[in-house]
């Protein structure tokens, strides 16, 4: 999400629930946001929106955007695997 | 739980996880966003504030002090032999102490056993019936009480006590604001003593028993009318004095802590466990 544009905690988890992903809570979504962070996957500075108060704002570094790059080759090449396999359950 | 409190617990419990001065205004101010723009009630969207500060501080990877910790020194203080009676009544009959550079000893034991004796005596302010106390280094007692004067201001107690410790005003004033600061106290008022709140008056002696770094700490239960969040970060402080190589001597009547202290001296039992 945060390659295609930069965006904030709250913003994020509602991002999530509307996806379909569920309800991701704060408690779970900034100590991983930290840990994106501290890696140098992400980078953050706290600045106020366009329109909202002063809110930390995260967006995706070079390093983070190559590291997604490769995760989602492996990921479509894993689901792959997967669906290959699910296909041939027989369907009852 | 309001916000505002839940916010305050949560800056308490990742300072005590050790998470760095500046993560945690951040970590503090960002929830405190989330918190706004949500208008949910802080312990669904993050927990209880300790269990929100562990996760912080995993993420963080801050080192376990624990681990780093080096063995203990040279011997510090010994006490030995003490016997000590009042009116033909033994208060302390051959208690033996040795504490070494890096630890913390535990004075436990019923009212009236004679803590409070054993640890002036181990001070120099009472002297036994039999038995020695050797000290190796410089010392800092803080009493159970007493120990302010009513009409002098925090600076003016930390300035007096430091110039018997050789310290000029601005080093005493300045080393004793900044102990005053990791027990959450702004100590850079002009309160005089009187005025203060009886744990605030603790702090007070607990800081000027600190001033000029002595080797050996002698604390006889200083942390009483400490509210909960100072009372465990007065621990966290022990045993970060403990590490920089501190001796440390704390009578205790609370047991729950005694699990992170090195030695236990059972005043009820008679004998050292160590």
């Amino acid at each position: 999400m945060l390659a295609m544009r930069e965006s904030y905690g709250y913003e994020l988890s509602q991002w999530l629930e509307a996806s379909g992903l569920g309800p991701v809570q704060g408690g779970t979504l900034y100590p991983v946001l930290l840990r994106l962070q501290r890696s140098g996957l992400v980078e953050a500075d706290w600045r106020e929106g366009g329109s909202g108060p002063v809110r930390k704002y995260y967006r995706i570094s070079a390093a983070g955007l190559e590291t997604l790059r490769l995760t989602t080759s492996d990921w479509h090449a894993f689901a792959h695997h997967v669906d290959a396999i699910l296909r041939e359950v027989p369907a009852r | 739980m309001s916000p505002d409190e839940w916010l305050d617990a949560l800056a308490g419990e990742l300072r005590r996880a050790g998470v760095p001065a500046d993560l945690v205004g951040s970590v503090v101010a960002e929830a405190a966003t989330h918190l706004r723009d949500s208008g949910a009630p802080p312990a669904s969207v993050f927990g209880q504030p300790a269990e929100y500060a562990r996760a912080v501080a995993e993420s963080v990877g801050w080192p376990d002090a624990r681990q780093l910790r080096p063995g203990p020194g040279p011997v510090r203080l010994e006490a030995h032999g003490i016997t000590k009676a009042y009116r033909r009544r033994p208060v302390l009959t051959d208690v033996h102490l040795t504490v070494r550079a890096g630890q913390v000893a535990a004075v436990i034991g019923a009212n009236g056993c004679g803590k409070s004796t054993f640890l002036r005596i181990c001070a120099g302010l009472a002297s036994p019936d039999q038995g020695t106390v050797r000290v190796h280094g410089t010392l800092g007692y803080c009493p159970q009480d007493g120990g302010t004067s009513e009409f002098l201001t925090s600076d003016e107690h930390f300035m007096l006590v430091g110039a018997g410790r050789g310290l000029s005003r601005s080093a005493a004033r300045g080393e004793g604001r900044a102990h005053a600061a990791d027990l959450d106290w702004a100590a850079a008022d002009h309160t005089q003593a009187r005025h203060l709140s009886g744990g605030t008056r603790q702090k007070l002696n607990l800081v000027m028993s600190q001033l000029g770094e002595p080797d050996v700490l002698l604390l006889d239960e200083p942390y009483q009318g400490f509210d909960r969040g100072t009372y465990l970060n007065f621990w966290q402080e022990v045993l970060r004095w403990r590490d920089s190589g501190k001796a440390i001597v704390v009578v205790t009547h609370l047991l729950n802590q005694l699990d992170r202290v090195d030695i236990v001296l059972d005043l009820n039992a008679r004998e050292r466990v160590a």
